[in-house]
């Protein structure tokens, strides 16, 4: 029994480490920038009306503007003028945080397009792995040819090499084809999964061998057995790769932030975090936590739709 | 249909030599048993013959064409695996009609969404579910065809495997220890529907098993190998009562053979001191192997050739196995016995047992029959 306590607490404590940043994320996207500088308001904050300073600042009237109003005002002098339309200003810029900070997320950072980018580079980048590591796993665990072994081995070693690595001689080859700023420098280099081929090949061992046998006197092609009887089979493998895939990849910051250097059109949604990174007017943490939290919502949506699956996937175990 | 014919297939993993030069010919519509003790390369041999595997020298002609290096998939072989290796994706249906569709659908009809909206996809498509439909009632598994093989027995399995073989006409069926995955019950039962399939379908079958039960009860001809070779292949009777070699007389029929050391002489043959027969023309002299199936010991009162003790018995309702230890002899040999002789058989009983020469085989120390010494020794029963 206190064992089974001591088991919880442990559990608890790691689980508290765990969710802590995600709180605080939440938290923050909640909160006006008053309360998030001064620690105050608990997790969804007062939501007392606020300001938005920027927004009234640039409805401050020029000459020309309080030319322009003056009919609407007779008898005011230029300064009375400006105050009332300053005023209206701040009424009309006052919203709850939490609105505040959502439509700062949308409206100043093009999201949508962001996410939309999000999902081509990840969606593509998944689907060309697979259309790769299939195959070449297929091969490397159930036909023998010579070197496989060699070959597997390079696939291993492919997995200890870090990406950071060879970021620079992927820069320049793609700089030098002429992709960079494109969604394919995005895409091309993430092609090859070896963790996918090692991963579908450790999955394709467990397969039996009859199973390829039918198949093959059942009149099907090598490929064909591919992708009518392996790729079937291996779901929960190819669930659990597709979440590491598009997981590394969605939250990828790295890579976007290197290839994509003008356009905020092929923005990635990690990018989109920058729009609100503090420069000389400090930082906006509340936008910007509003769009971590857009960011990961679609993740942790998958994942729960798909973790029965995806357990499964990752121990493997279920399928003889 | 058409017949089959192996000639001098070699295999050789590595160092290792699975198979030795092994040759057999099959006619179109039989039913052939390849039977042996695992790993005597039955089923490696079932493996070249389906072109799942090449043979490192020899020829595989089928009809009359030589498909050596041919595609396993161009070989129009059907096959029944041990596992039955059926998709665990498909349905019943789908299952079965895979070969069809592989066959006669062409890549782009074969297509989702796609590829049944295209011309001649319609008719096929029906063609390929009638078929399949027959091949499910002649199966009765016409019950089961939306379900996953995953939700099926056993049985089940074994019959949708079976469906999946013989909705399209091979040239012949080869069947890999389709039975062991079985019950017992299962099994005889699954036994026998295979035999009547055979009959009804007219087709050449090749069939592996490591039960000399099964290769008895539903061939034509046993192929038994050893060894990676074939020692004998013969009607199931031949190779019960006229077997070649030691192994072979060895391996089929159950209890086993009982195998008693004798003593040819230049004028008698000898068992444990005592004449058995006296020899016109003299054969090589040595020790011989006399073979004696159970059913071939009787029990006797007067003038016993063997005496023992009953070690074991085993009742088996409609008759008795009885082991007897011999007297002043390590080796036991095992007797049939019917029911009614049952009360003289108890534990620790002596028994005393004669035989008929004629019922003997007589092997040299190598294994070798030898028919030469069997009818020498009869000659002179009859001169006597």
């Amino acid at each position: 029994m206190t064992r089974d306590i001591w088991k919880h607490l442990i559990l608890v404590i790691g689980a508290i480490i765990v969710l802590a940043p995600f709180y605080m994320m939440l938290s923050y996207s909640f909160k006006s920038p008053g309360e998030i500088d001064r620690g105050t308001g608990g997790f969804f904050g007062r939501q007392e009306m606020m300001v938005d300073e920027r927004c009234v600042q640039l409805r401050d009237p020029n000459r020309d503007e309080i030319a322009a109003a003056a009919p609407q005002y007779p008898g005011k002098s230029d300064r009375e003028i400006r105050d009332a339309i300053m005023e209206e200003a701040a009424v009309a810029c006052a919203m709850r945080p939490v609105v505040f900070n959502y439509t700062k997320a949308f409206i100043e950072a093009p999201l949508l397009r962001y996410l939309l980018n999000g999902v081509i580079v990840t969606v593509s980048i998944f689907v060309i792995q697979v259309l790769v590591a299939l195959p070449a796993a297929y091969a490397l665990a159930k036909l023998k040819f010579w070197g496989r072994e060699a070959v597997f081995g390079l696939v291993l070693f492919c997995l200890l090499i870090p990406v950071h690595a060879i970021a620079l001689p992927l820069y320049i080859i793609l700089a030098k084809v002429g992709l960079t700023n494109t969604y394919a420098a995005l895409v091309v280099p993430w092609t090859i999964s070896v963790f996918g081929i090692f991963l579908m090949r450790q999955f394709f061992m467990t397969v039996p061998d009859d199973l390829i046998d039918a198949a093959r006197m059942d009149g099907m092609t090598e490929f064909a057995i591919v992708w009518r009887v392996m790729l079937p089979t291996a779901v929960p493998a190819l669930l659990a790769f597709a979440i590491f895939s598009i997981v590394a990849h969605w939250n990828d910051y790295f890579w976007p932030r290197i290839v994509v250097t003008g356009s905020r059109d092929l923005f990635t949604p990690p990018l989109g975090l920058r729009e609100f990174k503090g420069d000389a007017d400090g930082s906006f943490f509340g936008p910007m936590m509003a769009t971590a939290t857009i960011i990961v919502t679609p993740l942790i949506v998958a994942f729960l739709v798909a973790q029965r699956r995806f357990i499964e996937g990752i121990t493997l175990t279920g399928m003889k | 249909m058409a017949g089959l014919s192996i000639r001098s297939i070699t295999k050789r993993f590595g160092d290792t030599e699975v198979l030795r030069g092994v040759t057999l010919d099959v006619a179109d519509a039989e039913f052939v048993s390849l039977v042996g003790p695992s790993g005597c390369g039955k089923s490696t041999l079932l493996r070249i013959i389906a072109g799942l595997e090449d043979p490192t020298s020899g020829e595989i002609e089928i009809g009359a064409s030589i498909v050596t290096g041919t595609r396993a998939a161009d070989r129009n072989l059907s096959m029944v695996f041990q596992s039955y290796a059926l998709y665990p994706h498909l349905t019943v249906a789908e299952n079965i009609a895979v070969p069809l569709r592989m066959r006669s659908l062409s890549a782009a009809q074969r297509l989702p969404f796609v590829g049944p909206f295209l011309p001649g996809a319609k008719e096929q498509r029906t063609e390929i579910a009638s078929a399949v439909q027959n091949a499910a009632e002649m199966l009765e598994i016409g019950a089961l065809l939306d379900r996953k093989p995953g939700q099926l027995s056993g049985g089940q399995r074994q019959r949708v495997a079976l469906g999946r073989a013989l909705v399209r006409e091979p040239a012949a069926f080869l069947l890999d220890e389709p039975l062991s995955n079985l019950d017992a019950k299962l099994r005889v039962q699954t036994r026998a529907e295979i035999a009547q399939l055979h009959r009804r379908l007219n087709a050449t079958f090749i069939y592996v098993t490591h039960d000399q039960v099964e290769a008895m009860t539903m061939s034509d001809r046993i192929a038994v190998m050893m060894g990676g070779e074939i020692l004998q292949c013969d009607a199931p009777s031949v190779i019960y009562e006229d077997p070649n070699d030691i192994r072979v007389a060895e391996f089929i029929g159950s209890p086993k053979i009982n195998i008693l050391p004798v003593e040819l002489g230049h004028s008698e043959m000898t068992l444990f001191g005592l004449v058995l027969a006296r020899v016109a023309e003299a054969s090589k002299a040595g020790v011989y192997h006399l073979g004696l199936r159970p059913e071939a010991l009787k029990l006797t009162q007067a003038e016993p050739m063997i005496t023992g003790t009953v070690a074991h018995l085993e009742n088996l309702g409609s008759e008795v196995y009885a082991q007897v230890a011999l007297a002043d002899q390590t080796a036991r040999v095992t007797l049939r016995a019917t029911p009614a002789e049952r009360h003289s058989l108890r534990l620790g009983a002596q028994v005393s047992m004669s035989f008929d020469l004629q019922d003997a085989l007589i092997f040299d120390v190598d294994g070798t029959r030898q028919r030469r010494v069997e009818v020498a020794l009869s000659n002179e029963r009859e001169v006597a």
